[in-house]
């Protein structure tokens, strides 16, 4: 049996509290409207031409150059894009961590970079939502929306969303923040999935990635602890994780650099699947700086 | 070793519980949360962890705390040896601790000094003394002195017992207990006792047993200090020219034979050597390669019981002091057939004084020196170069002694006996018949009944200023100064107010005479001090008023008791001292009966029965358990700080 966990129920925010104030300080540190987005409906501005596929839709086939060229091409127009911002946070057990040297749990260093991103995708007229990967009971998932109100319903769900859950047991909870997440975005929403990755089933990075295919922007973003990088133990340790059970007794010394391989390695396998998928993969330490990790992922989904 | 105490420490075994636990601990390392725990693989702690320097420190400290617990448990059985009193029903003691630090108890016993043993004893006899209760302090070394009046100040008894330092004194043992018997019998305190802790070797090993009379008991302690011990020592090295006789000395059934006497310079380069003489006392010379060879001291090579008696510092061979006499022979010659009555005197007297017969009194001081004093008998004067030079020879310590008669009276112009007198003396008819033997004090108080009928029909008669400036030692009947004396500088004159030439009295025929030679004589020689004397040995300068001395060890205290200074050297050496102003080179050296290690009989009361015990019981759980609190303490500070570097990781 194991031994109860020792982590605190709510989110130990540490330094990054509050959530509201950190996440405006962090998005006003972002060049707002740094990624592509037009006013939804008509009136909208021409997108340019490509060759006609079978399937496209045909009332957006060019007559006139049909008729002059004898060419099959289609118009593109920005309004057909869907530029909506989809959040997906693991609030999963293990996103409660937090080791000595941390400013915050990693799902508070999650929390702030959503709200911070909500924040700017908010400010440039885009829908955001938001989902979870686990969490507590209180774990609630706001609906595609725009507007000022907006940002305040999704601060209010990270404030009081608790680590919880064990993904690498409970599929379903993959499950059904994947299915959440099918449902809330369309073709050309990027989709934003924060989380540390090392609880998740084994084939959790190819169905994640997945979601690319379905013509959404994917990007990953591993948020860790200082710790979980460095391992910095000495002498005999015995190590407990947060979700599966898994106790571990090790010579830190000697275990290190095979430690970092593993690691190593699973960042590697989510990496690989992202991009294979045409998906973004970035890293964060919950003691970067905030405001160059949310600039980053911006500038990558741009 | 009792049953419990047995128990007691058997809880000792205990140690290897903490040893035991600590293995079974250190198998399990702490949990810690760390979510990718998955990716570390798992791997057998490696033997070098098991001992890491805080697990060892906490199994260290685990083990001396079970130790000191079952000590704790033991300490009413501890007992260690030392020395302490016992009371009858618990009432306070008034304590006279008599502490020996003559030159034998600076013999060596496993590398600690007697003398140190009984100062450490001292301080534990003091150690076992309660509030209440009074101590005093004597120190045996002669003479017998008081180090601490009794006081139940045990602070201030512990200050003067660490402030004790060894001597080369003679013993006084008999001294120091009457001292400290005065000290504590009129204490209020019921229960009285004197402690005397010393060898007993005061050189009367055939003397009556020490202790064995006295209304307060006296318990001797320490009977290992009365060890037998073998000691020779130097007692002198003199030079003359490129010789050196040094004496060598040793204890009663003790040789040097086999052993070097060297003489060194002061940089302790040898510069000649000769054999120790074969006998228990003797004299051996050391030739040294020249006349102008820089000898400094003597060294007897090898071992024995005291080694700062071993040296002796060189110095030039002393005479043994003359008298010089001032006398007319010619006038003399007529009577006695031969020498001046005076010089026949003292040459019958045996008083180990060389006697020199000076035709005038010389001009010079310079031609006194090596004079003890100086005999004037019935001198026609002094011219002034003479008074200068009698003048320096007083202020310098000299003793002059001044015989009164007619020619003395009959000074020719421009002659006085200034400074001896201020006015001049007549010469004329006496109508008393001799001294008053009441009137006599000091050294003639019991030979001036010699000198009730002197037949003589004239005398000398003092001028009122200067009879009022004596004092008399015998006066003629009618009340008039017959011998008399006064200091003057650090020397002293004796006036005799008839001549000593039998034509004008029987004054040299009466052993009164003798008596006032022989006593002027002791005083010449007492003003004159020897360059070498014994250890311990009172050095007094009369009429001095600056007097600085530094012994082998630097300054020593220089005290005045009735007005005159006086130096005692408590080690055997050179002291350099300066007498107003004038520098004095003389020397301390050992006295022989130290050399005799054989103790005094002691009574047999002075076992210490019912006064103190050597064995007694130590409480020291007090120490022991602060130990305890303190090792409990390390062991909070180092899990605390153990803590602390896993909450660090």
């Amino acid at each position: 049996m194991s031994a109860p966990l020792p982590i605190r129920r709510a989110i130990d925010w540490g330094e990054l509290a509050p959530l509201k104030l950190r996440a405006r300080q962090v998005a006003e540190g972002v060049y707002a409207g740094m990624h592509r987005s037009n006013k939804r409906g008509a009136g909208v501005e021409f997108g340019g031409y490509r060759e006609y596929v079978p399937g496209d839709d045909l009332r957006w086939l060019d007559r006139r150059s049909l008729l002059r060229h004898d060419r099959l091409v289609v118009r593109q127009f920005e309004t057909e894009t869907d530029r909506a911002l989809c959040l997906l946070v693991d609030a999963s057990a293990s996103m409660g961590f937090r080791s000595k040297g941390a400013p915050g749990a990693k799902l508070a260093f999650a929390a702030v970079i959503a709200a911070a991103l909500a924040r700017v995708a908010l400010a440039s007229g885009d829908p955001v939502s938001l989902t979870f990967l686990g969490g507590g009971a209180r774990t609630a998932h706001v609906p595609r929306s725009a507007g000022r109100d907006q940002f305040e319903r999704i601060v209010a769900v990270l404030e009081a969303v608790e680590p919880g859950g064990d993904a690498r047991v409970d599929h379903v909870v993959l499950d059904r923040a994947l299915q959440a997440l099918a449902r809330a975005t369309r073709r050309g929403a990027i989709v934003v999935f924060l989380s540390d990755l090392v609880d998740l089933p084994d084939d959790a990075a190819e169905r994640v990635a997945a979601i690319a295919a379905t013509g959404r922007v994917v990007s990953i973003v591993q948020t860790l602890d200082p710790a979980e990088v460095a391992f910095p133990f000495e002498g005999t340790v015995r190590l407990r994780a947060l979700e599966g059970g898994a106790v571990v007794e090790t010579d830190a010394e000697t275990t290190r650099d095979r430690y970092l391989a593993a690691l190593a390695s699973l960042t590697g396998t989510w990496e690989k699947a992202a991009v294979r998928r045409g998906g973004r993969f970035s890293r964060a330490i919950s003691t970067d700086d905030l405001v160059s990790v949310v600039r980053a992922i911006v500038e990558s989904v741009r | 070793m009792t049953f419990l105490s047995t128990l007691a420490l058997a809880v000792a075994l205990l140690v290897v519980a903490p040893y035991v636990a600590h293995r079974l601990r250190r198998r399990k390392a702490e949990e810690q949360p760390f979510p990718p725990a998955r990716l570390v693989q798992p791997a057998p702690p490696q033997s070098r962890r098991r001992s890491r320097l805080e697990d060892r420190a906490l199994l260290a400290t685990r083990a001396a705390s079970v130790l000191l617990l079952a000590l704790l448990g033991a300490t009413p059985f501890v007992r260690c040896s030392r020395l302490s009193l016992q009371r009858s029903g618990g009432a306070s003691v008034a304590m006279a601790i008599v502490v020996d630090d003559s030159m034998s108890m600076d013999a060596t016993a496993d590398g600690k000094t007697r003398f140190a043993r009984a100062r450490a004893g001292a301080l534990e006899l003091l150690g076992s003394a309660r509030e209440g209760d009074a101590v005093a302090v004597v120190l045996a070394g002669a003479p017998a002195r008081v180090a601490l009046a009794a006081t139940t100040d045990l602070g201030a008894a512990r200050n003067a017992l660490d402030g004790l330092t060894e001597s080369d004194r003679a013993t006084d043992l008999d001294g120091a207990v009457a001292l400290a018997r005065g000290l504590v019998s009129s204490l209020p305190q019921v229960d009285r006792r004197i402690v005397v802790l010393s060898d007993l070797a005061d050189g009367h090993h055939d003397g009556p047993p020490l202790g064995e009379d006295g209304s307060v008991p006296v318990w001797i302690a320490l009977p290992e200090l009365r060890g037998p011990a073998a000691d020779c020592a130097l007692m002198r090295a003199d030079r003359s020219g490129g010789r050196v006789r040094v004496g060598v000395a040793c204890g009663p059934g003790v040789t040097a034979a086999g052993r070097e006497v060297v003489v060194e310079d002061a940089d302790g380069k040898a510069l000649g050597r000769a054999a120790a003489p074969s006998g228990s006392t003797g004299e051996t010379t050391v030739l040294l390669p020249s006349e102008d060879a820089a000898a400094s001291r003597a060294r007897l090579l090898g071992t024995d019981a005291v080694a700062g008696d071993d040296v002796a510092p060189v110095l030039p061979e002393m005479s043994r002091g003359a008298i010089g006499v001032v006398a007319d022979a010619a006038d003399e010659t007529v009577a006695t057939g031969g020498a001046p009555i005076v010089e026949q005197a003292l040459s019958a007297l045996k008083l180990d004084v060389d006697v020199r017969p000076i035709p005038a009194f010389p001009d010079r001081t310079e031609d006194l020196a090596g004079d003890l004093g100086v005999i004037l008998d019935d001198p026609p004067g002094l011219t002034p170069e003479q008074r200068h030079a009698l003048g320096g020879f007083l202020e310098g310590g000299g003793v002059v002694l001044l015989a009164l008669g007619p020619h003395a009276a009959a000074a020719p112009l421009g002659a006085s006996l200034e400074p001896l007198l201020a006015r001049g003396v007549t010469w004329g008819e006496t109508k008393s018949a001799g001294g008053d033997p009441v009137s006599a004090v000091g050294p003639l108080a019991e030979p001036a009944h010699s000198l009730v009928d002197l037949g003589a029909s004239r005398r000398a008669t003092l001028a009122p200023e200067d009879a009022s400036a004596l004092e008399s030692l015998v006066k003629w009947t009618d009340g008039a100064p017959l011998v008399a004396r006064r200091a003057m500088g650090r020397g002293e004159v004796w006036v005799v107010t008839l001549p000593f030439s039998v034509d004008d009295s029987d004054l040299a025929l009466r052993p009164a005479f003798l008596a006032v030679l022989d006593a002027w004589v002791h005083a010449a020689r007492e003003r004159a001090a020897p360059k070498r004397s014994d250890v311990g040995t009172t050095w007094r300068f009369p009429g001095a008023h600056a007097v600085e001395a530094r012994g082998p060890r630097g300054p020593i205290a220089v005290t005045r008791d009735e007005g005159v200074v006086r130096v005692v050297p408590p080690l055997v050496g050179v002291y350099r001292l300066s007498v107003d102003g004038k520098a004095e080179t003389r020397v301390a050296a050992p006295v022989l009966r130290e050399l005799d290690f054989r103790p005094r009989p002691a009574a047999p009361t002075t076992a210490g029965e019912g006064m103190g015990e050597r064995r007694a019981a130590v409480d020291v759980s007090g120490q022991v358990a602060l130990a305890l609190l303190a090792l409990v303490a390390a062991e909070i500070a180092l899990r605390a700080w153990s803590r602390r570097k896993v909450e660090a990781v």
